[in-house]
């Protein structure tokens, strides 16, 4: 049905491989190989089966990078986790250890995660004038109080029995339960983005809400649904988490967020809303996590390589906008 | 002393993807007020913001009592002399009145700022101008009539030689307006030269003298005002015969289609009462702020509202937001394209589908294949200007980024009742008949629509049946066969005029 | 010009708002506990606050102008350990050059936050997020896994202990943090620098338009916060005796929610320096009164967290209800 002037718009997507290779994705992929050549120059004991092994300690805080992409595409921020983390965890200990079987033990950490997701979804939601940051920030404060007051004066507690933490501890090959459930994850989180109306209208909502709104997005119930999946997902990474440490403190989870945070970004992931691809975050995080086991093995201070990953945020996030100017200058002129 | 006070030739303006000024010329006599004139999307913003340096021209020479300059930046034409009153207020809501006078002009001693001298002077200033507010008021809390004052106050506070004024009355009542001329008599005999925009014919005959018209991003010509009629300056800026813009088809009317009955929402509006039949072409009037957007988005469950009821064919639907409109063919295409019509970095085609997700998702999965076909048809059956259906929204021209907001209306093929709010605002005038064509398409099939708008001769041209508001009320509802400008003015300023008498 | 009158001046002043409940809060807990307004009590309460109050006005301006500051705890850790090795490596022994060293690392820590900002165009939380992981990280990289503790200071750390500052009256830490509001009061409110603050927060546009440079208050506004962390990092190494790498970690989360409590907006634009004070003093008096009352300190940061979220979800509330009954007013 072409129009009355006879002009037709062209609907096939051009052959784009050269475009994802150009694009912040490929440059990433491209960094995660230069990590991995270098760690095995660094380290002669950067293997593929002592890399797997070191793995689990890290990915617990990959299944918070998931959800976090969402509520990023939305232009939102939630730095409320790592205390949601805590949280779960510390209540998944004390019932545990008051007698209650490992399957009661496992809903009550995803339970307690999702609801306090909820509470975080149901205020913005409730009071959208109210920026995300603030209220995760108060929010992040009480949940990790709760934990404090309940934990007492020692401030921390141990897992009287550890059998069904062990359990989902364990391997198949060389490979730990754990990662499987973070492929799987990170798959569907993948697919729910691009492929199905949930993950367009997150999209809609960062890049414009109003628009969204007035096409008839619903944007609240969207804007709950990832709080509050968020929140599970905490949940879920304190349950990983406790089965590694078998037991919580009051500084369990710190700054999980922000990690959260800087995979994401560096993955390409802007706060601003609506822009990036969960792709890219998936292989930032990998490239994080193998550089900091590749450095770890060379006995680095962990420290240091923390000041080596904030640099390597910075210049992400910097690179953009530098090559952006000058590409508007070379337009201008 | 040269003849001009500012001139400027050949000035060329490209914003990425437009030429927002081509070769415009424009010359400036001491102590006169030249108007400048023009559709929206002519380009006469931008000039603005070349004059005062907001934007740099790409090409272009100006001078300044005869010697050449190049403004770097704002700075530098507030130096030279040149004060700017923008459209859109350029204030500062949480400062004082004072501070949004003396912003970057301070009073200062030893460095330190004397506020007791600046709002003593601030408040003289705001005096001249009869202003019925204190230079202590925040100016968040000030009508937009009060904030354009402190924005001339600030004006007058540079001591400028060289004063601008972007459609200052467009959000006056008449009332005000009187109050803005007699500030611009006043500056006028102070010997200040004033570049006057306005969409206002009664503006430029009460105050100007010579008159500058631009049409698409070109300059057209300057004429003395008491020498150029109505019809030829309307002429010179729409570029045609008025009559052949509006191709209204003769539609027979079918049944009622949307009735809304006592609908008031508190601060907005009270006891609208209105309907739309099927075929026929409603036009919502007023002055800007008359409550005619408000009452709209109200309907389609944007905002809420406070007592009133909905029908559509004769039931009383509830709409609680704007998924339900849709979900009962009521489709709103709303004023701002930018802000809520469209998502500007995203493609058009992806724009299109937007409120139609679901007719492609099978299983869960977007079909984008079937997606990418379906907005294609559509941006094509509104023959939108574009090579892809990835091309950026932002890329497109207003009236093609129009066009793609109709499209993604007819993409709800449960649609009913297409409301309109300013549909050719900022477009070009060949792109606006288009629109009108395909409004007229649209009531033919036997859509019932409702057009919002401020400006007459559309409303005149195209509609069968227009309701007037003013202050929240519906003051007038007129058939097709009385329209008159004046008739429509009368009772859009009912109430201004009436506070005036009393 | 008339006069408002006092009583609606309070209502419509938040800060009044603040000190009221400020004076109520005291007057129960002296009640409970009449130690609790004696003059030993009140220097330590401020003593102890003294890093959080100083932060609290740099937060002001980073705020004001729409920004937000997440490394100035990795700041505050990063100066107080250069100067504490200092001391102990003997490089240094002059408080006074403790105190300038301090200001001026922090100060370039926060140039180059600015300059990321205002020049690259980074939005303030990811780029202070990446330098809260580089600064905290270059605290513990300085120290080579060493701290500084109370033989290693000297007499640096007889300065919290001492009042000359004060005139023998007023303990040194208390005297720096009066000086710092004394000159932010001023600044903020009588000098074009601190109003053009004010304007890049309320309508960085229109600022740009009035010929201010945007990128330049920016690039100022983090070099001070960043001065103020250095400051705070050389006090809170003299107030604990010791610098540490993970020394104040999470202080941010404390600075920023004194300034939403203080009134201070996070959109940017609204805020004042009394505001900023009244709500780091609410913080700390409310952390030393919950013993007082009975209540374990364990339930502080609960109390804290519940007193955030309360009091933006009041600011909702009541800014709704005003525009209702604005509304309400407006002529139909």
């Amino acid at each position: 049905m072409a129009g009355k002037s006879g002009r037709t718009i062209n609907a096939t997507p051009e052959n784009v491989w050269k475009k994802q290779i150009f694009s912040w994705e490929g440059i990433l992929v491209i960094i995660f190989i230069a990590v991995i050549i270098l760690c095995k120059i660094l380290s002669p004991n950067y293997t593929f089966t002592n890399v797997l092994r070191e793995m689990p300690k890290y990915l617990s805080e990959i299944f918070l990078l998931f959800p976090m992409a969402y509520i990023l595409l939305l232009g939102e921020i939630d730095i409320s986790v790592g205390s949601i983390v805590c949280l779960s965890a510390t209540a998944g200990c004390l019932v545990s250890n008051a007698g209650v079987p490992f399957g009661g033990v496992v809903i009550v950490i995803l339970l307690t995660g999702t609801i306090c997701g909820a509470i975080n979804g149901a205020i913005l939601v409730k009071f959208p004038e109210l920026p995300s940051m603030i209220v995760t920030l108060g929010t992040q404060i009480v949940f990790r109080g709760i934990a404090e007051i309940v934990l007492g004066s020692g401030g921390s507690v141990s897992l009287s029995n550890t059998d069904g933490f062990r359990m989902i501890a364990k391997k198949a090959g060389p490979f730990p339960y754990v990662f499987f459930l973070v492929i799987i994850s990170a798959v569907i989180f993948t697919v729910i983005s691009v492929k199905m109306k949930f993950g367009r209208s997150l999209y809609a909502i960062g890049s414009n809400r109003q628009t969204a709104f007035y096409s008839g997005i619903r944007v609240k119930k969207v804007i709950f649904t990832a709080y509050t999946v968020m929140g599970l997902f905490a949940g879920i990474a304190a349950l990983f988490l406790t089965s590694a440490l078998y037991g919580a403190n009051t500084t369990t989870g710190k700054g999980f967020e922000m990690d959260a945070i800087a995979m994401a970004v560096f993955g390409g992931i802007a706060t601003t809303g609506g822009k990036g691809r969960l792709v890219g975050g998936v292989i930032s995080a990998f490239i994080i996590i193998c550089l900091r086991i590749g450095l770890g093995q060379i006995n680095m201070n962990s420290q240091l390589i923390l000041v080596i990953i904030g640099i390597l945020l910075i210049c992400a996030v910097l690179l953009p906008n530098i090559t952006g100017n000058m590409k508007l200058k070379k337009k201008a002129n | 002393m040269s003849e001009y006070v500012l001139e400027l030739k050949g000035i060329t303006k490209i914003f990425p993807g437009v030429k927002a000024l081509n070769q415009v010329r424009f010359q400036l006599r001491p102590g006169e007020v030249h108007a400048l004139m023009g559709e929206n999307g002519a380009g006469k913003s931008t000039f603005i913001k070349v004059i005062t340096g907001v934007h740099r021209a790409e090409e272009g020479e100006m001078f300044l009592n005869g010697k050449k300059v190049e403004f770097k930046g704002p700075r530098d034409a507030q130096a030279a002399g040149i004060a700017a009153v923008y459209q859109h207020p350029t204030s500062y809501p949480d400062l004082t009145v004072t501070e949004n006078i003396f912003m970057n002009h301070e009073m200062k001693k030893h460095g330190m700022i004397q506020w007791k001298e600046m709002n003593k002077e601030a408040q003289k200033y705001l005096d001249e101008l009869d202003a019925d507010f204190k230079s202590t008021a925040e100016m968040g809390t000030l009508s937009v009539a009060q904030q354009q004052m402190v924005e001339i106050a600030k004006a007058v506070s540079t001591h400028a030689r060289i004063v601008i004024l972007d459609e200052p009355t467009a959000a006056l009542t008449a009332n005000e307006s009187e109050k803005l001329y007699h500030i611009v008599d006043k500056l006028k005999e102070d010997g200040v030269s004033i570049i006057f925009i306005s969409h206002r014919f009664e503006d430029m005959y009460r105050l100007a003298s010579r008159v500058t018209v631009f049409r698409d991003s070109q300059y057209i010509g300057t004429y003395d005002v008491d020498k150029i009629t109505n019809a030829e300056l309307i002429k010179q800026m729409v570029g045609r015969e008025i009559s052949d813009l509006y191709p209204k088809p003769e539609v027979k009317f079918g049944g009622e289609m949307l009735r809304i009955e006592n609908f008031s929402r508190t601060g907005y509006f009270k006891d609208v009462s209105l309907n739309v039949r099927a075929g026929e072409i409603v036009g919502l009037t007023g002055l800007v702020g008359a409550g005619r957007t408000e009452v709209m988005e109200a309907v389609c469950g944007i905002t809420g509202f406070n007592q009133g009821k909905v029908y559509l064919e004769g039931k009383e639907v509830h709409i609680k937001n704007p998924t339900d409109a849709g979900n009962y063919g009521i489709i709103l295409l709303p004023e701002d394209r930018q802000k809520t019509g469209l998502i500007l970095s995203w493609g058009l085609g992806r724009n299109v589908t937007l409120p139609i997700l679901d007719k492609f998702t099978h299983k869960g999965f977007i079909n984008e294949k079937e997606e990418r076909n379906l907005a294609k048809d559509l941006l094509e059956s509104v023959d939108t200007k574009a090579v892809t259906v990835f091309d950026p929204a932002s890329s497109l021209s207003g009236g093609n980024q129009q066009k793609v907001v109709v499209a993604k209306a007819l993409a709800q093929d449960n649609m009913k009742v297409v409301i309109m709010d300013e549909p050719t605002k900022g477009v070009d005038v060949g792109a606006k008949a288009e629109i009108y064509q395909i409004m007229g398409e649209l009531a033919q099939k036997g859509y019932a629509i409702i057009m919002i708008s401020s400006e007459m001769p559309e409303i005149i041209g195209m509609c069968d049946r227009v309701y007037v508001m003013c202050g929240g009320k519906v003051t007038g509802e007129l058939e097709r066969s009385v329209l008159s400008q004046e008739l429509i003015l009368e009772h859009a300023m009912e109430k201004s005029t009436k506070k005036e008498g009393a | 010009m008339e006069k408002k009158s006092i009583w609606k001046r309070m209502k419509d002043s938040r800060e009044a708002s603040l000190v009221i409940v400020l004076i109520l809060l005291c007057a129960a807990v002296s009640i409970k506990n009449p130690a609790f307004l004696s003059l030993n009590n009140i220097e330590e309460i401020l003593k102890n606050n003294a890093v959080t109050m100083i932060l609290a006005l740099g937060m002001l301006c980073v705020l004001l102008i729409g920004g937000i500051d997440i490394s100035i705890a990795s700041t505050l850790a990063f100066t107080g350990m250069s100067v504490g090795l200092l001391f102990k490596y003997g490089y240094m022994s002059s408080t006074l050059l403790g105190f300038v060293l301090a200001m001026a690392i922090g100060a370039l820590c926060g140039l180059i936050i600015g300059l990321v900002i205002g020049k690259g165009k980074v939005t303030p939380i990811i780029a202070t997020m990446g330098f809260m992981y580089i600064y905290r990280g270059m605290a513990y990289v300085v120290g080579n896994s060493q701290w500084a503790g109370a033989d290693a200071l000297g007499d640096f750390k007889n300065f919290a202990l001492e009042s000359y500052l004060g005139f023998g009256l007023i303990n040194n830490v208390i005297m720096i943090t009066i000086i710092c509001y004394v000159i932010f009061f001023i600044v903020m409110k009588w000098t074009k620098f601190g109003r053009n603050i004010y304007a890049v927060g309320s309508n960085p546009e229109a600022a740009e338009i009035s010929g201010i440079h945007v990128a330049r208050v920016k690039i100022a506004v983090y070099t001070i916060m960043g001065l103020l962390s250095g400051l705070c990092g050389a006090l809170a190494t003299t107030v604990y005796a010791s610098a540490q790498p993970d020394m104040q970690t999470g202080k941010e989360m404390d600075v920023i929610a004194a300034c939403v409590i203080g009134g201070v907006s996070m959109s940017g634009g609204k805020g004042s320096v009394a505001g900023a004070l009244l709500g780091a003093l609410m913080l700390a008096v409310i952390a030393k009164a919950l013993p007082l009352v009975g209540i374990d300190s364990l339930a502080q940061n609960t109390v804290k967290g519940v007193l955030i979220v309360a009091v933006i979800i009041l600011n909702v509330i009541t800014k709704r209800a005003m525009d209702k009954s604005n509304l309400e007013r407006r002529e139909m």
